[in-house]
């Protein structure tokens, strides 16, 4: 057995950041959610919730929200959200299924997936291209990757 | 310097020749440019260069400007101005209207070919014209010039001289179709091919300009919001269109492609 956490699936291995994260700025005063809805978890929201009909939508992988330390600034401002994990959770046809319906339906503008670098994590954007590849409507999607760090390591357009 | 940043750029060219050899050496053609009136601030800005290269590049003409000043140098590597320009990856809307570019490129290459090998007095060599301008009115103009001009340019400021000199273009392209049309009439061959290839110099160098510098500045500088806005706008604007007459343009590059081959084989045939 290793103790050093190296070796096995990279989504699950296990890394120490804590001599990492323990600089930036300590900075006071009070944050405003981004957050303009609820339910948020992909099998919870309704695409025919009005806060979805035209929107610029973020699809984002459940762990990103905790390593990109301006996630509300920076990626859930002016957008309406669902959240999901590609990896662990169940009924991931129904999840196809959903982001179809927001395409054609809730007619979204465009699409954004936010996912971690580790690999299981691409099957979100996977999920999104075969729902765009199956719906009626054309939209933008793209793709932002992050680091476990919370770094973003690409951004671009996949569709 | 503050003073030749916001100056035109051809005024500081006439002043200074070697500012318009050091653009050329980072890419930036403005030396040919017929306008010239855009801003030298706003052409180091337009440019895709890396922090490193605007640096450089503002240095090295601030001391062909000032060569008496005792101006800085900054720390640079001397290797930026040889790396390639940054990787462009565009937004699905800009993507479409360079793939559009490609096949109407394509069709603007095989002109010279078109000139010297088609017979314009003969039926099918005068219908090969009317079907090149076709594809010219509907495919790069109705169905590309459109958008940019009734979409794209809308979201960015049009007293641009970069916008202005793309509309003038585009009118100076009409023009080049109407003269065709007059003289085709007249079977006044000569004009005919004057005025298409005067077509295909202008559209190589809008092209090539639209390709190297309005689109990728645009693509920096729309939000994810406008991406999705303009690919619905684009969408319905297509959908105005006849499809049909679309297709019989994309065929049209086709079929002229092989008839150009085909009549270049049997002029080989008969000089053998
Ligand atoms: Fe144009
Ligand atoms: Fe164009």
């Amino acid at each position: 057995m290793s103790d050093s956490g190296m070796g096995g699936c990279p989504g699950s291995r296990m890394q120490d950041f804590r001599e990492d994260t323990k600089g930036g700025k300590v900075e006071g005063g009070v944050r405003q959610s981004q957050l303009k809805q609820w339910p948020i978890q992909l099998h919870l929201v309704s695409p025919e919730a009005p806060y979805y009909q035209k929107a610029d939508v973020l699809l984002s992988a459940d762990c990103v929200a905790f390593t990109v330390g301006d996630f509300h600034k920076d990626y859930l401002k002016g957008k309406s959200v669902a959240i999901a994990c590609p990896k662990l959770d169940e009924g991931q046809e129904e999840y196809t299924e959903k982001v179809k319906s927001l395409i054609d339906d809730a007619k979204i503008n465009t699409l954004t997936v936010m996912t971690m670098q580790v690999p299981c994590c691409a099957g979100l954007v996977a999920i999104a291209e075969e729902a765009l590849h199956s719906a009626k409507r054309k939209i933008p999607i793209k793709s932002i990757v992050v680091s476990l760090q919370g770094d973003v390591l690409s951004e671009e357009w996949v569709s | 310097m503050h003073k030749y940043l916001n100056t035109p750029i051809k005024e500081v060219i006439m002043k200074f020749p070697q500012v318009g050899k050091i653009l050329e050496e980072y890419k930036i053609g403005c030396v040919p440019c017929t306008l010239g009136s855009c801003l030298l601030k706003d052409i180091v800005a337009i440019h895709n260069l890396s922090q490193a290269q605007e640096t450089e590049l503002i240095y090295r003409i601030e001391k062909t400007i000032y060569p008496q000043r005792d101006i800085k140098r900054p720390a640079f590597k001397q290797a930026a101005k040889k790396t390639a320009v940054k990787e462009i990856k565009y937004s699905p809307v800009i993507k479409r209207l360079i793939d559009e570019h490609a096949l109407i490129k394509k069709w603007i290459g095989l002109i010279p070919e078109v000139i010297e090998n088609v017979d314009i007095a003969s039926d099918s060599g005068k219908k090969l014209i009317l079907d090149g301008l076709d594809f010219i009115r509907f495919y790069a103009d109705k169905f590309h010039h459109a958008k940019e001009e009734d979409i794209l340019f809308g979201y960015t400021d049009k007293n641009l001289d970069i916008i202005k000199t793309m509309l003038a273009d585009h009118e100076t392209a009409r023009g080049h179709v109407q003269a065709m049309i007059r003289a085709l009439d007249k079977g006044d061959k000569k004009t005919v091919f004057a005025h298409l290839n005067a077509y295909k110099e202008l559209l190589s160098e809008h092209i090539k300009r639209e390709d190297e510098i309005l689109y990728p500045w645009i693509d920096r500088s729309i939000s994810t919001t406008q991406v999705g806005e303009l690919f619905t706008k684009f969408n319905e604007a297509e959908e105005k269109l006849d499809k049909e007459v679309i297709e019989k343009c994309k065929k049209f590059v086709q079929e002229v492609e092989q008839r150009v081959q085909k009549i270049k084989t049997e002029k080989k045939e008969v000089t053998k």
